[in-house]
């Protein structure tokens, strides 16, 4: 009975499946702003809406906080116990340790999902990404270079880029351990190393993946994932946000000594 | 206003000229800068040549990007000195006191020296206000023993450079993209909009001003506003206000190795009149030896003998300039 039933509905299956297929737009893989040489472009401005910078983990609200149910896969970031203890004193003192707070650099992969607009600058040798917030440059280089051979321990780390297919993977590695994850305290040392993957969900979206690991501080490799939206507004422009100049802000410039 | 700016431009381009022909030691001919390579080093230091090349505003017959721009992407640095003086740029920071049992080296006569970096007036002096000019001189002694806050210069805090100083600190990278010029400084970032959108509202205030900019031939013109007016002009403390307006013209040699920039200051709340600064520059390529003020550049790890650029962040007082990475160091 079911056998006859599916011979005698398959065929207006397949014709209603591909009436359907054809009212979908045209694949994303399709359209997607590209570079002379193929490669998909992500040049433009982008800003994730999700409340990841405020804690990557699951939260509820807090005084200083919207609720979030967070972007890490699985929910909890794999501390060690040691590493657990400082993650706990660094969200109780986040007020006075945070690095935003006092207006320095971000870091990898915290300025791709700062509540503050970051553009993108992209040629075929490499990606410069700049966030309003500090307007720190991470250079993404897609020239088929790797990580130097005698490397810094810097801010943002060393970026180098592939394609695989359409996704930009990035290894960054060679860390300090200066900067946070979030505000809530998540930490790494300078062990730091991530691997990136963005993808273009539509024109107007990128799907960003991060996995993290960090021997000195957790037990484990762990996975972030978060949505990127094009800023498409009239006009739009990043404003240099170099918030850390505000502290010495009333010093300067001089003025009449009557005013 | 646009025309009588571009009046007062022409007018200035021409007395600038004429003012570099009158020098002794600047012999250069218009053709020079299109045939000739920069002339060597001054000792291989900040300070490389003593002249300001002729570089005439003209048709750009050079390579083009995809979208039609001059191509002119790359590394950059300013040819005859640092911020230490902004008028007498191969001179000393003014008011430095000597050091006990330093012998210093005479400077010698000042047209022994590169001319200043005011262009117009043709004195070479900053048509400063009484007030400002009394500002400067205060601060030319401050600088070196900064008992006030407004002694310490914002740079050696962590904050941008500004406009202009930024073009002669160290060496930058200068990278196009559509709708964009993008200036990759040691000090900062500026972006440059060529795409004829609005300025901010006047009450947004900039270290790096918003800029917007197109090209005209060999010409990148860019009209800066929304200054905040707190980046100083150098070690020697001239400044200019919030309400400052600045219009600039980057000019490219046929070659496409050297460019001399030459902008309009207009700032009526701190000058006299409008003044024009002229700061000429040129170009560094892998044929080049990297060096620590003009060309700061690594081998990348590849095959292909690139160059990179390392992260340019600012930490703790002169551990490098920049960005806050970390909090001033006073």
């Amino acid at each position: 009975m079911n056998s006859h039933l599916n011979r005698h509905w398959s065929p207006l299956l397949l014709v209603a499946a591909m009436l359907v297929s054809l009212a979908q737009p045209a694949l994303a893989s399709e359209t997607i702003p590209r570079l002379a040489n193929g490669k998909p472009d992500f040049s433009g401005i982008w800003q994730t809406t999700s409340a990841a910078d405020y804690d990557l983990e699951p939260h509820s609200n807090r005084k200083d906080t919207p609720p979030g149910a967070g972007i890490v896969e699985g929910g909890v970031i794999p501390y060690l116990p040691e590493a657990l203890e400082k993650k706990k004193k660094n969200f109780e003192h986040r007020e006075s340790l945070d690095p935003a707070r006092k207006g320095w650099t971000l870091g990898v992969p915290r300025a791709v999902y700062y509540p503050e607009p970051f553009q993108i600058f992209q040629r075929q040798a490499d990606l410069n990404l700049v966030p309003q917030f500090g307007h720190s440059v991470r250079t993404i280089h897609t020239n088929g270079t790797d990580h130097p051979k005698d490397p810094n321990d810097w801010w943002l780390g060393d970026s180098r880029g592939y394609w695989e297919g359409d996704t930009l993977v990035v290894d960054v590695a060679d860390f300090n351990d200066k900067t946070w994850l979030d505000s809530a305290g998540n930490f790494h040392s300078d062990a730091l190393h991530i691997v990136e993957h963005w993808k273009f969900l539509d024109n107007n979206t990128i799907a960003y993946k991060a996995t993290i690991e960090d021997k000195n501080v957790f037990s484990r490799p762990w996975n972030i994932d978060v949505i990127l939206y094009r800023h498409r507004e009239k006009n739009f422009q990043l404003i240099e946000d170099y918030r850390f100049t505000l502290d010495y802000d009333q010093y300067y410039p001089p003025k009449p000594d009557n005013k | 206003m646009k025309s009588r700016n571009n009046q007062h431009y022409a007018r200035l381009v021409s007395r600038m000229v004429l003012a570099v022909s009158l020098l002794p030691a600047i012999g250069v001919a218009a053709d020079d800068v299109q045939t000739k390579p920069a002339p060597a080093p001054l000792g291989g230091g900040i300070a490389q040549e003593k002249t300001v090349p002729i570089i005439v505003v003209g048709k750009w017959a050079g390579k083009r990007l995809a979208d039609g721009q001059p191509d002119i992407s790359g590394h950059w640095s300013n040819t005859i000195a640092n911020h230490n003086n902004f008028t007498d740029p191969q001179g000393r920071i003014p008011g430095e006191p000597d050091k006990p049992g330093v012998k210093r080296k005479e400077l010698g006569p000042r047209d022994q020296r590169a001319p200043s970096r005011v262009s117009d007036p043709l004195d070479g002096q900053l048509p400063l206000q009484d007030w400002a000019l009394a500002k400067v001189k205060e601060f030319q002694v401050g600088f070196h023993n900064p008992v006030k806050q407004e002694y310490v210069e914002p740079l050696a805090r962590c904050a941008p450079a500004g406009i202009p100083k930024s073009l002669f600190w160290h060496g930058y990278e200068i990278a196009q993209y559509r709708d964009y010029v993008v200036f990759f400084f040691g000090s900062g970032t500026r972006i440059i909009h060529l795409d004829s959108k609005p300025h901010l509202p006047d009450n947004i205030k900039l270290w790096n001003g918003d800029s917007r900019g197109h090209w005209e031939g060999n010409t990148l013109v860019v009209d800066v506003a929304n200054q905040n007016g707190k980046a100083l002009l150098g070690r020697s403390g001239e400044f200019i206000s919030e309400n400052a307006h600045i219009d600039e013209r980057y000019i490219f040699s046929p070659d496409g190795q050297r460019y001399n920039y030459v902008a309009v200051f207009t700032d009526k709340d701190v000058y006299t009149r409008p003044f024009t600064v002229t700061i000429p520059a040129r170009k560094w390529t892998t044929k080049d030896k990297p060096n620590g003020w003009h060309f700061e550049v690594e081998k990348a790890n590849g095959p292909h003998g690139d160059i990179e650029h390392y992260e340019r962040i600012c930490t703790e007082n002169n551990g490098g300039f920049g960005l806050g990475a970390a909090s001033p160091g006073k």
